[in-house]
């Protein structure tokens, strides 16, 4: 059965649709909650949440939408959610003045100079991954980790294509400046 | 690291990810091949993402086990559904603009099925019946017994009289039936709620990074035999309209299932719980509940 076919049953009150939907795309789900999040506890935080808010909106979802962009959407939105609640501040994930508050965040704890040597260098990365500002974390699992195009990535969080690709690029810019402290690091511990 | 201005404007990026035009793509191929900086910038993406391709994909709770996740979100499930049928039809959660499909009943089961538990929603409607008549004869019982409308002092309505049960029905007029009945369920509710803080303060107490499983046993067997008088309570307040305390029991009826049905002996269950005590602020609305 299609996902549209099951968004339909389940919205006419199919408890086996919704059942088939979670099953369908909670590792998808899961995953990138993981990567945003870094620990199982909140990663299943942020998944329940998902699954919560789809079947709140089961009935609003458009017909002709993707079901994995709508997702997408969701996923993002729960992990900013999660993430604002854990901070108890209030940010606003996008718009202008939220970019650029996202682009000049400087990093929150010590560098990765005192953890990285040699053979460790994903791990580095990845932790600064979980360090970057909430719009330039999301943009780059999607892109990175997820695979989906800068266009699908705007859509599915309802931002103009140049934005996306601005913190992409602030992302990958602090990771290649990670990657050269490990080398660095490295290097002086070899 | 950033001199050449084809990495400032994070063309690098883009044809590494292949998101360049083709003409964009073939003139970024050109550039690379006379641009050292940026053909370095290229080689530390590439290191970039086999690095992070050595790290492990998590893609399932611990274990590989969806079970308690599935259970929790039923019971979440579960939970939206009565909240919005109390608060009246909007859109699908109404029921009215969408039937149910032939397969929802079905569904239901298998949903049920699938978290482990048995299809109580299908009998929610008699369970709550059946403990709206036995609450009230506990209630009325209890009044009589011990007229404790009269020494708390908290109903509008006149404290009966320690009477027989078989005369309550003859003597009292509906008006003060139902007061007397609602305030002994009240009475009963804040005996109850009492009884369920021992899980609740418990859970809270305990360190969730370095607790067992058997340090909180205690509550988790507490918790299981709470859980049907909790379920019980919350359709009954639901029944007569008590709102403050079907809402409480609700929350309540949530962490007892949490606490019963947890399937790690790790601190994920514990935390998780002791999260959902503290959003719901389930503590203060017990003691607040208990002064109703």
């Amino acid at each position: 059965m299609v996902d549209l076919e099951l968004v339909t049953r389940a919205a006419s009150g199919d408890q086996a649709a919704f059942q088939a939907l979670v099953e369908r795309h909670r590792s998808m789900v899961y995953r990138v909650a993981f990567q945003f999040a870094g620990n199982h506890y909140d990663a299943e935080d942020i998944a329940q949440e998902v699954f919560i808010k789809v079947y709140r909106s089961l009935d609003r979802f458009r017909q002709d939408a993707q079901l994995t962009s709508w997702l997408y959407r969701i996923v993002m939105n729960a992990c900013i959610d999660h993430r604002r609640r854990q901070r108890a501040s209030v940010v606003a994930p996008f718009g202008e003045e939220a970019e650029q508050r996202m682009l000049n965040t400087p990093e929150e704890q010590p560098g990765p100079e005192d953890r990285a040597y040699a053979g460790e260098i994903g791990e580095v990365l990845e932790g600064e991954v979980r360090r970057l500002p909430e719009g330039q974390r999301i943009v780059f699992v999607m892109r990175h980790h997820q695979g989906l195009k800068l266009a699908e990535i705007a859509e599915a969080l309802g931002l103009a294509e140049g934005t996306v690709k601005r913190q992409l690029h602030a992302a990958i810019h602090r990771l290649r400046r990670t990657l050269a402290s490990a080398n660095v690091s490295a290097g002086e511990r070899a | 690291m950033t001199g050449c201005p084809r990495i400032e404007s994070g063309s690098v990026e883009l044809y590494f990810y292949d998101e360049l035009e083709q003409v964009e793509r073939a003139s970024m191929a050109r550039h690379l091949a006379s641009c050292g900086e940026c053909r370095q910038a290229l080689d530390e993406l590439t290191t970039i993402r086999a690095a992070l391709a050595s790290r492990p994909i998590v893609s399932a709770p611990l274990g590989e086990d969806w079970t308690g996740f599935m259970t929790r979100l039923k019971a979440a499930v579960a939970i939206d559904q009565r909240e919005s049928a109390a608060h009246g039809p909007v859109g699908r959660r109404g029921g009215e603009s969408h039937p149910p499909s032939p397969g929802a009943t079905a569904g239901r089961s298998a949903f049920d099925a699938m978290a482990g538990r048995s299809a109580v929603s299908t009998v929610a409607p008699y369970l709550a019946m059946a403990a709206l008549l036995a609450l009230v004869t506990m209630s009325v019982a209890y009044v009589a017994r011990t007229g404790w409308g009269r020494e708390r002092g908290r109903t509008a309505t006149p404290a009966p009289a320690p009477v027989a049960r078989a005369d309550v029905a003859a003597t009292a007029s509906p008006e003060a039936e139902r007061g007397t009945v609602e305030a002994a369920f009240a009475a009963l509710s804040e005996q109850h709620f009492e009884r369920s803080k021992l899980v609740v303060l418990g859970l809270t107490s305990k360190d969730a990074q370095h607790a067992r499983l058997e340090d909180w046993e205690y509550e988790r067997q507490l918790a299981s035999s709470l859980l049907t008088d909790t379920r019980l309570y919350r359709a009954a307040a639901e029944e007569r309209g008590m709102t403050s305390i079907a809402n409480v029991m609700r929350d309540l009826e949530l962490v007892l299932l949490q606490t019963s049905l947890a399937a790690h002996s790790g601190p994920d269950d514990l935390a998780q719980i002791q999260r959902l005590i503290d959003r719901r602020d389930l503590v203060t609305k017990m003691e607040l509940a208990a002064g109703i």
